[in-house]
């Protein structure tokens, strides 16, 4: 493995999957909170996330 | 407080500037001429990020996260590094429209305008001039470090409802090594006592994998002592930098949160989510 980070320039995303399957997002932002939606949509922050779009979106109708 | 007294304060914020004194690095630049000191800023204010974000502490969300950018310290696990160690190839902030922003986020429902970084200390001038545009309802978050001079607190105090306060490091060698500022911790301390009579607070302490009785340990007596019914809350998402000199190469592990979180406990300390 290469001894430099993935996320050197500014707006670069970094996703890192460990060896041990956990995903780790670094400094997520509205689009990273997206892929966390896909792959982990029962975290508790993504589900609070969800819900509270839904709330807005409702509100905003 | 009126937006006549935030200009009051504007115009004070304008002068620590023109030789800048915000923090304890003291670098003495006028940055309204584009002279850059250690945190590298002007006195234009940047944003490189701002979302509705729920991953905060429980009573602040959802939030609404500004980070600006810029910072006057260097950790060197520090997750937005790209961004603060080169703050002025961010765009500057259209003032009026991140207010138009804040307005429709918080029509949405929003609790909170979480203003972090970055700094934002370092960043106070623009955010006083964000600040005098927003209704004085709002509920702002100032989500910092702490290190910062009396200054930053004079020019803020009032305008804050809830600090959310770092506390990183609980010796002055980590300090030195890992966020570059060896006098650190006194600073730190000092401006939490004092913000801690100012509005709502909840001191917030990153676990560092490795630092359990050099810097966890010491940093929670001392709130035990100093602050023990404040609100505590012990973050476990740490990310080992790449590479790491000083910074611990591992991720916390559950054991570990569990140790610190007993820690805690035992000593009295209100935990919060």
């Amino acid at each position: 493995m290469k001894n430099k980070p993935y996320k050197q320039q500014q707006g670069d995303f970094e996703i890192r999957i460990l060896k041990n399957g956990r995903v780790v997002m670094i400094t997520p932002d509205d689009a990273l909170m997206e892929v966390a939606q896909r792959i982990a949509p029962e975290n508790p922050v993504v589900l609070y996330q969800m819900e509270t779009k839904d709330n807005a979106r409702k509100s905003a109708e | 407080m009126s937006h006549k007294q935030i200009f009051a304060r504007l115009k004070s914020a304008e002068k620590a500037i023109h030789k800048c004194n915000l923090c304890p690095r003291r670098c003495g630049i006028d940055r309204t001429r584009g002279e850059k000191g250690y945190c590298g800023l002007d006195d234009n204010i940047r944003c490189f990020l701002e979302m509705v974000y729920c991953g905060e502490e429980e009573q602040l969300n959802p939030s609404h996260q500004i980070h600006f950018s810029g910072c006057n310290l260097r950790c060197e696990y520090c997750v937005s590094a790209e961004w603060n160690r080169q703050p002025l190839r961010v765009k500057e902030l259209d003032i009026d429209k991140m207010a138009e922003t804040i307005a429709l986020r918080q029509n949405k429902g929003v609790k909170t305008v979480n203003l972090l970084g970055g700094e934002p200390a370092v960043n106070v001038y623009g955010i006083l001039k964000l600040l005098s545009r927003l209704k004085p309802e709002i509920k702002v978050v100032w989500n910092s470090n702490m290190f910062y001079n009396d200054v930053v607190e004079d020019l803020m105090s009032g305008l804050i409802d809830i600090y959310l306060a770092d506390i990183k490091c609980g010796n002055s060698e980590c300090a030195g090594k890992l966020l570059q500022a060896e006098n650190y911790l006194v600073t730190v301390k000092r401006n939490i006592l004092r913000a801690a009579g100012n509005g709502d607070m909840i001191v917030r302490h990153l676990i560092l994998p490795g630092h359990s009785e050099c810097c966890l340990k010491p940093v929670l007596r001392w709130l035990a002592e100093e602050l023990h019914e404040v609100k505590l809350s012990l973050r476990g998402n740490y990310a080992p930098p790449i590479p790491a000199i000083y910074s611990p190469t591992e991720y916390l592990d559950t054991d570990e949160m569990q140790r610190a979180i007993d820690f805690a406990e035992n000593i009295g300390l209100r935990i919060v989510k």
